[in-house]
């Protein structure tokens, strides 16, 4: 049934998946009150089957000048392609949160980075492909010499 | 140990087995290749499963439910439920406050001081139920366990009074003081009555203060509340606040970090009889994400004054697809709650 | 899947049931809908009619059972005693029914000398699913039932109605077949 499906919509996934993104939010903008608790929400853009866009994502941080790294557990929201990101890494140090999606062929990038007062909306990044390890190290290195709100 | 503990690997694993039993399946897994791998491909059988996200239950299941039911010879349940509803009916308001009463009790912990439970002071722990009050002075404060679904602190000079203990409504009454409400669960199942209307949880946390002359402030941390009083509702995301008043319900949210000129001249549009100058104030000063007090403000302003506040909305952040400037100077329900759902992504 | 803790059942809830309460039904039954509707869903090769289906019969059971119930502490038992019923009973009325070809999904994401960071989760999560539809079924039910509602040994051995050992023992056969077949496919985040 899955495979049907997937085959049924996979055209209006192609035409759509141009522009596949992430658009993120405080918690508010999912509309559920299971995401009171989140860091922050997101939702994906330019996706036509939205629950079917695989999601990942980790908390990449510098902790003591250690390089660390947290596999989050992205929590799907009722409303599909809305998700929310939970602070599953340390209260210490400095942390931009990696996330990785695909839609049909497309794929979709962001460095989303939180300060001690949440997520730093201006200072995210998208990407029409995953993160690369030296995007993630430059919004480390920003967030550690003061780009935290 | 000398056999393989093939079976109990899972329970190892899940930390499932008593101490001493888990040990000895540790120090044969240290030596055990062939369990040793086990244990590997069980860690990544249960690792994939992450990779299954909960599904929503559709919406037409529980209307299912409902007509099997009702589908039912009048021995099953649904049925006594109605006749259960009318004789409650016919009995009445007295029979009704009797069982309110007898509902479930909450329990109150002390904070600080000696807070009073009816005429009872809380040394450490007490109950409060439906129809009683629990006051603080100056030096006290509590917490009252709100059901299942969260808790409220009781802060210094406060008079609450517990209305409804059920699983479907958990209200409260502040006639004066300050309450801070953390609550856990679906929306619209905790109240809290003031003199100015009514606070709707719709799954956050809070506080909401009223002073002697029952002016108040709701000021929200996390998650949604609505205030409603007459038909005039103010919807609180988290960062954002709203003054109430007595005969005038909830003001127009703002959020906390908005320009203090802007703040001051909704106080007086909403509540001093404020008019275009205040306005003004408010439309210029408005950042992108004050558009949750523009929303707000599109049904609050006299109707000729709509296109001003529309105006300002569109050029602080794109329409909407679905939104029409015609619909929304009409104020249409649904496309304001479609604009509003669009522009909660950006506050 | 992070179990939600704010969704636990209370007593009072079950109380109002139990006293005809149509609102506590309700309250109950969002509680409980999703995590059933998934772990029928799932059970049921994704086929969404079905997995509708033993959420209805799960959910009517429990309203018209509900008198009967006694004690609150293991009503999650109780309940997943329901849901592992349905979804067994369900199972034996469809054998016939396709079931995903495993092997070869598998086999045409995790070929030889495709490096790991290849594969999207899509396709992981489309083999796991298929994985899972592979197991079993009284292994299927077990894995999914610890994994959606995360109950403790003793409670699944009440819900499948077994010993703790078969509990454990079909655990550990059901991930080590989802971890041999889904080798090198799935990873951490």
């Amino acid at each position: 049934m899955w495979r049907l499906g997937i085959s049924a919509c996979a055209v209006a996934a192609l035409v759509l998946a141009e522009g596949f993104t992430f658009n993120i939010a405080s918690p508010v903008a999912a509309q559920d009150f299971h995401a009171k608790g989140a860091a922050f929400v997101f939702r994906t853009q330019g996706c036509a089957e939205p629950a079917k866009a695989a999601i990942s994502g980790a908390a990449e941080g510098i902790v003591k000048g250690e390089r660390r790294s947290v596999a989050l557990k992205i929590m799907m929201m009722g409303k599909p392609g809305v998700y929310a990101v939970y602070h599953e890494w340390p209260a210490e140090g400095d942390w931009v949160v990696n996330l990785k999606g695909t839609c049909a062929d497309s794929i979709a990038g962001a460095i989303v980075p939180v300060g001690p007062k949440g997520f730093i909306r201006e200072s995210s990044k998208f990407f029409p492909r995953p993160a690369t390890d030296a995007e993630i190290d430059a919004a480390l290195k920003a967030l550690t010499t003061g780009g935290g709100k | 140990m000398t056999r393989h503990p093939s079976r109990e690997l899972a329970a190892y694993i899940d930390r499932q087995l008593p101490e001493s039993w888990a040990g000895r399946i540790e120090r044969h897994v240290a030596e055990c290749t062939r369990c040793g791998n086990e244990c590997d491909q069980i860690r990544a059988g249960m690792a994939s499963l992450e990779n299954l996200p909960m599904v929503e239950a559709p919406d037409g299941i529980w209307s299912a439910i409902e007509r099997q039911l009702q589908a039912r010879p009048s021995r099953e349940p649904w049925r006594r439920w109605a006749l259960a509803a009318a004789l409650a009916v016919v009995i009445g308001l007295a029979y009704w406050g009797v069982g309110r009463r007898s509902g479930v009790r909450w329990e109150v912990v002390r904070l600080a001081g000696t807070p009073v439970v009816g005429s009872k002071p809380i040394e450490a722990s007490g109950h409060i139920g439906a129809g009683e009050w629990i006051e603080t002075n100056a030096r006290s404060r509590a917490a009252v366990k709100i059901g299942e679904i969260g808790s409220v602190d009781v802060e210094p000079n406060t008079r609450v009074r517990v209305l409804v203990t059920r699983p479907s409504e958990h209200r409260l009454a502040l006639v004066r003081g300050e309450i801070r409400a953390k609550i856990s669960a679906p929306p619209r199942l905790f109240f809290v009555d003031t003199a100015a209307g009514t606070a709707v949880d719709l799954g956050c946390e809070y506080a909401l203060q009223v002073d002697a002359d029952g002016f108040g402030r709701l000021e929200v941390t996390k998650g949604w509340v609505l205030f409603q009083w007459k038909g005039l509702e103010s919807l609180v995301p988290a960062g954002a606040s709203c003054r109430t008043r007595p005969q005038a319900g909830p003001g127009i949210p703002y959020f906390d970090d908005a320009p203090e000129n802007v703040k001051q001249a909704l106080e007086r549009y909403a509540f001093e009889k404020g008019g275009g100058d205040d306005l003004s104030v408010i439309l210029a000063g408005a950042r992108v994400r004050d558009t949750l007090t523009l929303w707000h403000l599109l049904s609050r302003v006299p109707v000729d004054e709509r296109g001003r506040v529309y105006e300002r909305m569109a050029a602080l952040t794109p329409v909407p697809a679905g939104v029409s400037r015609d619909q929304a100077l009409k104020l249409d329900a649904e496309t304001l709650k479609r604009w509003r759902e669009e522009l909660a992504w950006t506050w | 899947m992070v179990p939600l803790s704010d969704r636990e059942i209370s007593a009072e809830i079950i109380n109002s049931c139990r006293s005809g309460d149509r609102d506590a039904f309700r309250a109950l039954y969002d509680l409980y809908k999703d995590r059933v509707y998934s772990i029928a869903l799932y059970f049921s090769h994704g086929d969404a009619a079905a997995a509708s289906d033993i959420t209805q019969q799960v959910f009517l059971k429990l309203m018209t059972g509900i008198a009967q119930f006694r004690g609150d502490a293991e009503f999650s038992t109780w309940l997943y005693r329901l849901v592992v019923n349905a979804c067994m009973d369900a199972g034996r009325r469809q054998k016939s029914a396709a079931v995903f070809s495993v092997d070869r999904q598998v086999d045409t994401i995790a070929g030889p000398g495709s490096p790991e960071d290849d594969y999207s989760r899509k396709q992981i999560a489309s083999s796991v699913r298929a994985a899972v539809s592979a197991l079993p079924p009284k292994f299927r039910v077990a894995v999914l039932l610890r994994y959606f509602e995360d109950l403790s040994y003793e409670q699944m051995a009440k819900a499948l109605q077994c010993s703790m050992g078969t509990v454990a023992s079909r655990l550990s056969r059901g991930h080590r077949i989802l971890g041999e077949r889904l080798k090198g496919l799935v990873r951490r985040p």
